[in-house]
């Protein structure tokens, strides 16, 4: 009997002891999933006494899992890392988000995060133009892709499953030079959408189409394994999503979301960033192998808020222009 | 009548407690989902004309997709049905050689996720074709690759469902009258005279059957028409569904309701009108008798099995050897050679931080725990809905169905409105687990099993239990010495099938799974949508190889099962 109950303790006692000495940190994450993994195992490293689950997902899929999970009360997530600045405007609107000022944010230029520390820039994927290496015409602007000799041999990621692309459409919108105008002429010249920005890759270097409109680090990342792959800023600017982190209102964890916005602000987190291959949004760390130096970059001006006002006007119009035929 | 004097007759019915549970289990697995999203959708119906439901059906792209779905479905549905009985007839009829091996092969089709088959497909043809470029014999660069097209998501929903058809189809053949065949034969009636006056009408409720639940998957279908259709803006009411998830307005979660209680509406149709045509023509059969008829075809022997060979190779062994050329270059457009080969993507799915196996893992405890969860669910679910037909219980059977047809995207969302909070009573929280995704698949898959098990009811002649009753049997034992041993072939038949479904499902589990709780259609997609198609690739010729060693595994075992159990055994 007493060895019963001395087995039931022992076995009590082992079974919470890492309940006792661990907290959960939920994250929801539209990183790639290698990337995610590594940022996950980093983090946890530096802070043994945190365990994350995380979620990882398109920013759409992501976002609407977000949303079913609210309507119903149920659980969310402690902190969000997703592609795009305008999804989190529109979670801060619907005052999901917590403010939350990082000691770190200092250490960066005031356009990448949110003034009152609702979300924080953590890297800057800017979109350019991808090309195969067999393509006719090496393009140089936006405006080579109009060009007469390059009809139907255009994709482009669609807003309506890719948040970098909402984005870029939003920053494409704010350019008098470009403008909507410029969307129109892009399917007069028989550019077709696909979903998101892997499908815009897998349809270039398979050959199927000889260019598109594509995140730098995709196409960059498999040029290095031999990829017939290349990749330009175009010379009127690129535009950037700078995959923000925040903290959600009623994260149950808050100090574990503090202490990952931490992290991934830390400049262990923006060496991480570079290791993978994007551009940190740490201005004073070099660029991953494969990029142009930073200031070689033109980036075209950007307005969260207003994005955020125009996305679903702008997403309906995308549809209709782009939609089925 | 006869349900008459069965009634008379039984001396002890059935436990009235349990078929309750049963009654009740079954509808609040099937009604609670649509019924959640019914809720959501005409939550704002007091709007009038700016309510979700009436803004989704005023909508000009809400009927193209419609019209879409019914084009696509419609010709895959009529491939899948010439396919699958071709192979089926021939198969089940004649003499040709390596019966169990052609079955095996064919059924393979049907086990490759959805994503997999456009990938490997995609990969065959087009000008990036690793396999074409490798023997130099790929289209030019930039020419359009002939896939992406209606027809072209219509071809491939034509052979992923195939394997459905043909397995409605191979049932209702072992059930066939040996008698009367030989009877005609012997009275000198021709084979082609057989087979369009005997054989034909006998299985013309299985035909029906076996296309419609084709057409409700063609209809369900989203990896394919996704990859095939959305290039080149061609889409169908599950990709219209998933775009309209993209708008992040409080209006997003009515809008997807409304739209798929559009798809579920359809869905039903097709189902009731198939069980209408099914009650018509249901001509009741003795079990199985005798051994299996093969027809001799003499010199056309030779000529068949080519055929067959030749379209299995086609859609079987093409695509596969595409998949397996772009599982081994470094990254998509390298030609594969002696210098490009390399394994880089095998020895990265081996790494230890690698999902692949612990997702590999979920997918079989999920599978396999819901086919024998759904199977003995199916088999007093199906004496019940033949034995005490009436009107409510074939509006439940209908509503079975309605998950299934449901997009998985939707089911999931369902599933998440459903059990986000803690259950009631119980305080425990399912979200994030594997049980979430667990329920989804019972809800989703319990029509998979129970379309063999009451196919294979209705066919069964209610004279034996009478006798047995009159005989003095009581319920139990006539359910297990009459009802059961006649249904388990079908039984597990339909336990393979969720079985087979199940494990490379991705559209459910790819909203309900979290980290760590993933499954393998979900590995997949991610991989292919972060634009890593080699990886991607690497894990489906796994799969594929591993569901293929589970097949085998079951072929062991199959001379101590009763006949018919296994589909692809004689």
């Amino acid at each position: 009997m007493s060895k019963k109950v001395t087995l039931t303790a022992v076995l009590l006692a082992t079974l919470s002891v890492p309940a006792f000495a661990k907290t959960t940190l939920t994250l929801y994450t539209s990183q790639p999933g290698e990337d995610a993994q590594m940022t996950v195992s980093a983090f946890e490293q530096a802070h043994p006494d945190i365990e994350v689950k995380w979620i990882r997902d398109g920013t759409t899929k992501l976002t609407a899992r977000l949303q079913a999970e609210l309507a119903a009360g149920g659980a969310a997530p402690d902190v969000l890392l997703i592609a795009d600045s305008v999804t989190m405007e529109s979670l801060k609107k619907q005052d999901l988000l917590a403010a939350y000022v990082s000691p770190e944010a200092k250490r960066y230029d005031a356009q990448l995060y949110d003034a009152a520390g609702y979300y924080y820039g953590t890297k800057l994927i800017t979109t350019g133009i991808a090309y195969h290496t067999k393509a006719p015409v090496k393009p140089a602007s936006w405006q080579d892709l109009l060009k007469p000799e390059l009809k139907n041999m255009t994709t482009l990621p669609s807003p309506l499953y890719s948040g970098a692309a909402q984005i870029h459409m939003a920053t494409l919108m704010n350019n008098p030079q470009l403008g909507w105008g410029y969307y129109e002429k892009l399917k007069a010249n028989g550019a077709m959408p696909q979903s998101g920005n892997g499908a815009v890759m897998s349809a270039i270097t398979s050959g199927n189409k000889a260019y598109g409109v594509l995140v730098d680090y995709m196409a960059i990342r498999e040029k290095a394994k031999g990829a017939p792959i290349d990749f330009v800023f175009p010379k009127e600017g690129v535009s950037i999503v700078t995959e923000p982190v925040a903290m959600m209102k009623n994260a149950k964890n808050p100090d574990g979301a503090k202490a990952f916005i931490d992290y991934v602000l830390s400049d262990a987190g923006q060496r991480l960033v570079l290791k993978q291959g994007y551009l940190p949004a740490d201005a004073s760390l070099p660029v991953p192998e494969g990029f142009p130096p930073r200031d070689s970059i033109k980036l075209m001006p950007f307005d969260a808020a207003k994005a955020l006002t125009d996305a679903e006007p702008n997403k309906k119009r995308f549809s209709d222009l782009f939609g089925n035929k | 009548m006869s349900i008459m004097t069965l009634r008379h007759a039984t001396s002890s019915g059935p436990p009235k407690g349990l078929l309750w549970v049963l009654l009740c289990i079954v509808a609040l697995l099937s009604l609670l989902p649509s019924l959640r999203l019914l809720v959501t959708a005409l939550l704002d119906w007091r709007e009038g004309g700016s309510s979700s439901l009436w803004r989704v059906l005023s909508s000009s792209s809400t009927w193209t997709a419609l019209y879409h779905s019914f084009y696509t479905s419609g010709l895959g549905t009529l491939l899948s049905l010439i396919l699958g009985s071709v192979f089926a007839f021939c198969l089940g009829l004649t003499n040709i050689r390596m019966k169990q091996m052609w079955v095996f092969l064919f059924m393979l089709p049907m086990m490759i996720p959805p994503q997999v088959t456009a990938l490997s497909w995609l990969q065959l043809f087009g000008p990036g074709s690793i396999l074409l470029n490798s023997i130099g014999l790929a289209p030019s660069f930039g020419s359009p690759n002939p896939l992406y097209s209606a027809e072209g998501i219509a071809l491939l929903l034509g052979v992923q469902h195939a394997p459905l058809v043909f397995l409605a189809l191979r049932t209702q053949l072992h059930c066939l009258p040996k008698e009367q065949i030989e009877a005609a034969r012997l009275n000198g009636a021709s084979l082609w005279r057989v087979f369009f006056d005997i054989v034909l009408p006998l299985c013309r409720t299985a035909l029906w059957a076996g296309a419609a639940i084709a057409f409700v998957s063609a209809l369900g279908n989203f990896g394919i028409p996704a990859m095939l259709g959305i290039p080149v803006s061609y889409f169908v009411l599950p990709i219209q569904i998933y775009q309209t998830l993209s708008s992040f307005g409080p209006s997003m979660l009515s809008d997807v309701a409304a739209l798929s209680v559009l798809i579920g509406v359809l869905a039903i149709g097709i189902v009731s009108l198939q069980g209408v045509m099914q009650r018509r023509h249901a001509l009741p059969l003795i079990g199985m008798a005798g051994r299996a008829l093969d027809f001799q075809l003499g010199k056309w022997r030779l000529a068949t099995e080519v055929l067959l060979g030749g379209v299995l190779f086609a859609i079987l062994v093409l695509p596969l050897l595409a998949l397996i050329a772009t599982s081994l270059v470094p990254t998509l457009g390298v030609p594969l050679n002696a210098k490009t080969l390399t394994f880089a993507a095998w020895q990265s799915m081996f790494d230890s931080e690698s999902a692949t196996w612990r997702a590999l893992t979920n997918s079989m405890v999920l599978s396999v725990s819901a086919a024998l969860v759904l199977m003995l669910l199916s088999l007093p679910l199906a004496w019940l809905l033949v034995r005490y037909a009436s009107r409510p219980l074939r509006w439940l059977q209908n509503a079975i169905d309605i998950p299934y047809t449901l997009p998985g995207v939707v089911l999931a969302i369902a599933i998440i409105l459903l059990f986000s909070r803690p259950l009631p009573l119980l305080e425990v929280s399912l979200s994030g687990t594997l049980t979430i995704i667990f329920i989804a698949y019972l809800a989703r898959f319990l029509t998979v099993c129970l379309k063999p098990v009451h196919n294979s009811m209705l066919q069964l002649d209610p004279a034996m239990e009478e006798a047995a009753s009159l005989a003095g049997a009581n319920f139990s034992q006539r359910l297990r010495h009459i009802v059961l041993p006649l249904l388990a072939p079908a039984a597990f038949a339909g336990a393979l099938l969720v079985f087979l479904t199940a494990v490379n499902e991705l559209t459910v589990s790819a909203l309900l799974w979290s980290a760590g709780k993933e499954t393998i259609g979900v590995v997949i997609f991610n991989l292919d949508e972060s634009g890593n198609k080699v990886l991607a690739s690497a894990v489906s010729v796994l799969v594929v190889a591993l569901v293929a060693v589970v097949m085998l595994l079951l072929s062991g075992l199959g001379r101590f099962l009763p006949k018919g159990v296994i589909p692809w055994q004689n």
